[in-house]
């Protein structure tokens, strides 16, 4: 964990030198709307960031986030379409992603299959629920009331940023002061060594797979209620982008050292990147490209730091 | 006498195809240094085993305080008060000093499940730190310690589970002698404190040093529990190695041939110093050591997989400074690996891909495949070496541990390599496997090839070799020849007899 606060004044400067830079040539770039814009954007990402670096950080990697993202919201959707309370369409959306999150959970702790195989396929999952589920089509126009958790402020800052804060907060205590924390980092660190030390594998993996589950049941109803829609690949994407957080955030995919505060410097530059290309009128597929580039010359960076 | 804390009565432990413990007795009193003493493979590390909770015994009744106990899992054995320290460390590196000691037994807030007292932790860890005498900062992280050092860390890690039972194995195989002094310091005041410590070594001398009592383990068996100031370094050699072995017949002297590998002032940082060795055209010379001596490191710089700092290699007449396996191969050298599953055989593969791998470019050089002449080549050295397998096309997994190191040795004939450097060539494999092992590294020899044969089977280097190099730290303490090949003699230099005493 020293390590990871070593680390992170790296990132940091690049992060002030992005809002710099983008400062400097966008007109408009420097506005009190497009912050909180960028804020409320990135917010989503900043919670399934989370879920990512948790994997990561035991040395396992959470391919399902994005899937089951979206079969929380539009879960939570369709039971709202059917009338059902937000409250209840929330709890039922919320439990469904939990319970992906266990499952996967099980089968990776469980049978001792390898992480990326087992949310790979839990992805796919997630994602083919959420089409059958809503038909194929979104689920679109949802209360007021259901729009606020997204859309609306708590003193003068969206509430999403609130929610991410929160979620960052619980983890990074989870990390800091729990023995779960200490067994995620030793898990990740020398799995046999862990073991042998009584640390209960299994059940650090399991529960990192279910908080997992819970924190993308999070990021997707945010995300249903910004977008005022339930898209069933709404969430697509944002696995890649939450580990693109993380190891750019100062996490390596080898695991056992890092941490969530790097993944939220991690999460803000993937998102200032998105609005400053966008903004510089950069079509979609370079905004990909660039940030691709910059995904791999982050951890090309950390393989040449951790061989010297 | 007072009672002893843990008796061990009739161990027996069978793996498939070997017993690694035979009956074994074992007993430690409070406040004493029971050393373990015993060749590769005598059965050390297994018993120890059994007490960490690592392996279950077949039969045989472990006592601890009187009581009989069975050890499932290393958590049972922590609760007995029985601490191991492994000889490959078991600390997690990106964690502090203080986290690693109290790993899954962290002091708790409020004693609230689940939820660590980082002051507590770290108050702890300091006072665990103090009464042991270690200077090291909890809140450091443990991979910025040196080996030294993370050896104290794990002694304190022993400690905080008020283990009254501690095993070390080779503590002191990395360390420097100052660092050596300290450790055997901590192990006084552990004694004093009526701890039990059973001590794995490789190093006679500290018997000497540091023991109240030895065993002596060989093939499986205990061969005999004394004090150690009734015992001498001889005696316990014996011990060791007893079974009389029967001499090679045919021991050559081949002074004059020409040289076909010399290996000159080789050094690789904190591996290999000032490593010199010949190998002549038609020598079987033998590389005789511990586990842990250097042997594989060596093999694996000469052949070019690792690079080295200094020192030259000259390879059938080619002054090399720097090499690397497609250069060594190609100039006529061939490594036999260690671990042949892994290093040596394509297990998914057919034998008849398997043995012209190394080869490909000389058979082809147009790069083509000529699938006739990779199926002829393939089925002469099935022939000639008698592989046992229905054909070609057979996945080389499904093969004998015998036939697959036949066709790691196919591979390399078909290379038609000049030096051939054997690591372990026969360990797993059956005895008749073993005798035409032998027979074809003879036949090679006669050939005109020269071997370079490591071994930690002392029977294997005694019967086989022309010459002997001891290994030990690292580099070559001795250079054996004729009468002077005997497992007494290579024992004895090997485990660093006559040194520090």
């Amino acid at each position: 964990m020293v390590a990871a606060i070593k680390r992170v004044p790296g990132i940091v400067y690049v992060l002030v030198a992005l809002i710099m830079g983008f400062g400097w040539f966008i007109p408009g770039f420097f506005t009190v709307s497009n912050f909180l814009s960028v804020i409320r954007q990135g917010s989503v990402l900043a919670v399934v960031s989370l879920g990512a670096t948790l994997a990561i950080l035991s040395r396992g990697v959470n391919l399902s986030l994005g899937g089951v993202m979206s079969l929380a919201g539009v879960v939570t959707g369709v039971l709202m379409h059917r009338g059902w309370s937000i409250m209840a369409a929330i709890l039922v959306g919320m439990a469904t992603a939990t319970a992906a999150g266990w499952l996967t959970g099980i089968v990776i702790a469980g049978a001792g299959i390898a992480p990326f195989v087992v949310t790979l396929g839990m992805m796919s999952v997630g994602e083919g629920l959420a089409l059958v589920i809503s038909g194929g089509a979104s689920v679109p126009g949802f209360s007021n009331a259901f729009q606020v958790l997204g859309q609306g402020y708590l003193l003068r800052v969206p509430i999403p940023f609130w929610i991410a804060v929160m979620a960052f907060l619980i983890v990074h205590f989870i990390l800091r002061d729990t023995q779960l924390g200490v067994s995620i980092y030793a898990v990740g660190g020398n799995e046999d060594a862990a073991s042998l030390s009584g640390v209960d594998v299994r059940r650090c993996k399991l529960q990192i797979y279910l908080i997992g589950g819970i924190l993308a049941g999070v990021a997707g109803v945010v995300l249903a209620s910004r977008m005022n829609s339930a898209h069933p690949s709404g969430g697509m994407g944002f696995e890649f982008d939450a580990i693109a957080a993380t190891v750019v955030g100062g996490t390596p995919m080898s695991g056992g050292r890092g941490g969530v505060v790097g993944t939220m410097v991690g999460a803000a530059i993937i998102s200032i990147m998105r609005n400053g290309l966008n903004m510089l009128g950069l079509p979609t597929p370079w905004q990909m490209t660039i940030i691709g580039m910059i995904i791999i010359g982050s951890i090309a960076l950390d393989a040449l730091k951790s061989n010297r | 006498m007072e009672r002893a804390v843990l008796e061990m009565h009739q161990i027996t432990k069978q793996f498939p195809g070997v017993l690694a413990l035979d009956k074994v007795d074992f007993d430690l009193y409070p406040g004493e240094v029971h050393i373990l003493l015993g060749e590769n493979g005598a059965g050390k590390s297994t018993l120890m085993k059994t007490l960490a909770g690592a392996h279950e015994p077949d039969s045989g009744t472990i006592v601890v305080d009187g009581r009989e106990v069975r050890i499932r899992n290393p958590k049972q054995a922590q609760a007995l008060g029985i601490s191991i320290i492994y000889q490959e460390f078991t600390l997690i590196p990106y964690l502090t000093v203080a986290q690693n000691i109290f790993l899954a037994r962290e002091p708790l807030r409020w004693g609230m499940r689940g939820l660590v007292d980082r002051d507590r932790l770290y108050a702890d860890s300091t006072a665990i730190l103090k009464t042991l005498g270690i200077s090291v900062d909890p809140r450091s992280v443990v991979s910025t310690l040196g080996v030294a050092q993370q050896q104290l860390v794990e002694v304190a890690k022993a400690l905080s589970l008020n283990a009254r039972i501690l095993i070390m194995d080779e503590p002191t195989a990395t360390l420097s002698d100052q660092e050596i002094e300290q450790l055997f310091g901590i192990i006084h005041n552990l004694k004093s404190r009526g701890v039990g410590v059973i001590y794995i070594s490789h190093r006679l001398q500290e018997v000497g040093q540091i023991g109240d009592r030895v065993t002596v383990l060989r093939d499986g068996r205990s061969v005999g529990t004394y004090n150690v100031a009734d015992v001498d370094i001889n005696t316990l050699i014996k011990l060791m190695v007893g079974r009389e072995v029967m001499e090679k017949a045919d021991r050559r002297s081949l002074p004059n041939a020409p040289e076909a590998l010399r290996v000159s002032h080789l050094h690789r940082n904190g591996v290999l110093h000032d490593v010199n060795l010949v190998v002549r055209e038609g020598e079987i010379v033998g590389l005789a050591g511990l586990v842990g001596s250097g042997r594989t490191e060596l093999a694996r710089a000469i052949f070019g997989i690792d690079p080295f700092d200094s020192g030259e290699i000259v390879l059938l007449g080619k002054r090399l400074v720097a090499t690397n396996p497609s250069l060594s191969i190609r100039l006529g050298l061939g490594l036999l690996p260690e671990d042949r599953k892994s290093d040596g055989l394509a297990l998914i593969l057919p034998v008849k891909d398997n043995v012209t791998h190394a080869s490909l470019t000389r058979l082809f050089p147009s790069f083509i495949l000529d699938f006739r002449k990779e199926r002829a080549i393939a089925e002469r050295y099935v022939r000639d070496l008698r592989i046992a397998t229905p054909n070609i096309f057979r996945q080389v997994g499904f093969l004998s541990g015998g036939n697959q190191q036949k066709v790691v040795l196919a591979k390399w004939l078909a290379t038609q390599s000049r030096v051939l450097i054997f690591d372990e060539p026969t360990r797993g494999i059956d005895v008749g496997a073993k005798a035409e092992v032998h027979d074809f590294m003879r036949q090679l020899a006669r050939q005109g090839v020269a071997i370079l044969m490591i071994s930690s089977d002392l029977p294997e280097i005694v019967s086989m070799s022309d010459r002997v190099y001891v290994m030990r730290e690292g580099t070559i303490v001795k250079e054996l020849e004729g009468e002077d090949i005997n497992q007494e003699t290579i024992i004895g230099y090997a485990m660093g007899k006559g040194e520090g005493q």
